[in-house]
């Protein structure tokens, strides 16, 4: 299976991407940085300590990365059967399933690692940036990151279960372009957040509704592959 | 004899219509077996159902002796395939694509990707993207990769596809090659009877998604007649000739004025003295042999016929 895993990476230069990955969080991480920095001499901060500053930084880095990993999928899924490339791997003496789950676990630990690595830089960037440079008010303690750590894990795995769901629309026409369109429209539905001034909130904040999309997402991956070996291949 | 692949009564359909009905295939261990076929006529669903991308609806095949189920992959190690037009990936370069299928294939020998590539003579653009490549290139850039991971057996669907004649001519040496001197078994997809003529062993003939006959092709070569055909401007005078003074019996006359004899006695410059002389004018005359068209378009016909009849 990694084997497998390995060489999707290497069919379509996976590495190729990991540039593009890291200009995302130090975007992500200049935007809310900004806003921080940006409202330091007002009588009302933006940010009055690290974990808000961190809900609007993780909301950037899963919407992000939640539509990243659909340019993932359409190509390492999607594109192969559009292009009919599905055929030829098709005719190999592995296991269609097998094919079929290491495409989707890439997407899957594309969109973990590619999370939890933005969270950790933001961390670290934070940690290092705010005695300095004014982000938020509270001054930040190391003590203050291990306690949210655990949640941005939590929170990666659902997103990754979360960035399966386009599969569903992207297979539907084969098109790449509408596995893009459905991981934003999921996207901003489910971090955008809606507030009436003194309050906020956002869909991804009820538990709930994050793991139950986490494990729709993971219910699309396998049913995509669970009859694979008996359907035919146009 | 052994049998490489078999099919017993496969059929496939779609919707309640056969696209391939009650095929009976028999490939030889070591032999072209050129399938013949107008477009259309279900080629592509057999190949395909041989190489498992599609399920038969009923009937079996058998592949090296072991029944090929849904599930069946192992086998695939031992052919190489072309479906339809070979595709590959765009942004990789030639060299690339034929690594990846040898890692795929789980074969592991660095100079297969050399040689593969020198045998199609497209060792110079190795390092180029196929993005890049012509048709032509291309169809043989996956005849090197199919054969890349020497193969027992391989099901090329329609290969001569956009090749120029000198591919073309190329490509049938390298089959003739590998069958003769590898004793790879070759299955090859045409609609081109000239091009299955010149390398096939055996030829199954497909219409309308039925397999109408399977014959080797030395048996047509012995029911391949020769006859001199004659264009005559008096049909009914050379007929008089040809019965009376030259005592044939075995001739069909064609459109108004052409004659076929096929007496295999009488010479051509015995025909055109004895009409010199009775002085029926000779548009033109030649020497001919009924070629594989023709028995191609005849067996055609005979179906057709026995169609309506039944």
């Amino acid at each position: 299976m990694f084997k497998l895993m390995k060489l999707e990476y290497k069919k379509h230069k996976l590495f190729g991407y990991f540039p593009v990955v890291i200009m995302c969080i130090a975007a992500t991480f200049a935007v809310v940085a900004l806003m921080g920095w940006g409202s330091r001499n007002e009588i009302e901060p933006m940010f009055p300590d690290f974990q808000s500053f961190m809900s609007l930084a993780d909301i950037f880095i899963r919407t992000v990365f939640l539509i990243f990993s659909s340019v993932i999928l359409a190509k390492i899924v999607i594109e192969e059967f559009r292009t009919g490339t599905i055929q030829l791997l098709f005719t190999y003496p592995v296991q269609r399933k097998q094919l079929m789950k290491a495409k989707l676990i890439v997407v899957f630990a594309f969109c973990f690692f590619s999370i939890v690595l933005a969270t950790l830089i933001t961390y670290l960037l934070a940690y290092l940036i705010s005695p300095h440079l004014f982000l938020f008010e509270a001054p930040l303690e190391w003590n203050d990151i291990m306690l949210i750590f655990p949640a941005t894990l939590i929170n990666a795995l659902m997103t990754a279960g979360v960035s399966l769901i386009p599969l569903f629309f992207g297979m539907k026409k084969k098109s790449a372009a509408a596995t893009i369109t459905w991981a934003v429209i999921i996207g901003i539905l489910i971090n955008g957040t809606i507030s009436n001034g003194s309050e906020a909130v956002s869909l991804f904040q009820f538990i709930w509704i994050p793991l139950a999309l986490g494990l729709l997402g993971l219910a699309i991956a396998y049913q995509s592959y669970r009859h694979i070996d008996k359907r035919d291949v146009a | 004899m052994t049998y490489i692949l078999q099919t017993y009564q496969l059929t496939k359909s779609y919707g309640g219509n056969d696209v391939v009905s009650g095929v009976d295939m028999h490939v030889k261990a070591g032999e072209i077996y050129g399938f013949l076929g107008p477009n259309g006529a279900g080629k592509t669903t057999i190949m395909k159902m041989i190489t498992n991308l599609i399920k038969p609806t009923s009937g079996e095949i058998e592949l090296f002796g072991n029944k090929l189920t849904a599930t069946s992959v192992e086998v695939l190690k031992r052919m190489g395939t072309i479906i339809e037009y070979p595709v590959f990936y765009d942004r990789l370069t030639a060299k690339e694509n034929l690594a990846l299928h040898c890692e795929y294939m789980g074969y592991y020998d660095k100079k297969a990707i050399e040689q593969a590539l020198e045998l199609v003579k497209l060792h110079n653009v190795g390092e180029k993207k196929v993005k890049d490549f012509s048709l032509g290139m291309k169809q043989r850039l996956g005849i090197a990769r199919a054969i890349s991971t020497k193969p027992e057996l391989l099901v090329l669907d329609e290969p001569i596809n956009g090749l120029d004649p000198v591919g073309i001519k190329d490509l049938r040496e390298l089959f003739k090659l590998l069958s003769r001197d590898f004793g790879v078994t070759l299955i090859v997809s045409s609609h081109i009877l000239a091009e299955m003529e010149q390398m096939a062993d055996t030829i199954g003939i497909i219409q309308d998604g039925k397999l109408v006959k399977e014959v080797a092709m030395k048996s047509i070569s012995g029911e391949q007649t020769e006859y001199i055909e004659v264009h005559v401007q008096n049909v009914k005078r050379a007929v008089y000739v040809l019965e009376e003074k030259l005592k044939a019996r075995n001739y069909k006359i064609f459109d108004e004025n052409i004659i076929r004899i096929y007496d295999g006695k009488l010479t051509q410059s015995e025909l055109t003295k004895v009409f010199v002389i009775e002085n029926i004018e000779i548009d033109s005359i030649n020497k001919k042999h009924s070629s594989l068209e023709e028995y191609f378009i005849n067996t055609m016909k005979e179906k057709e016929i026995q169609l309506l009849e039944t």
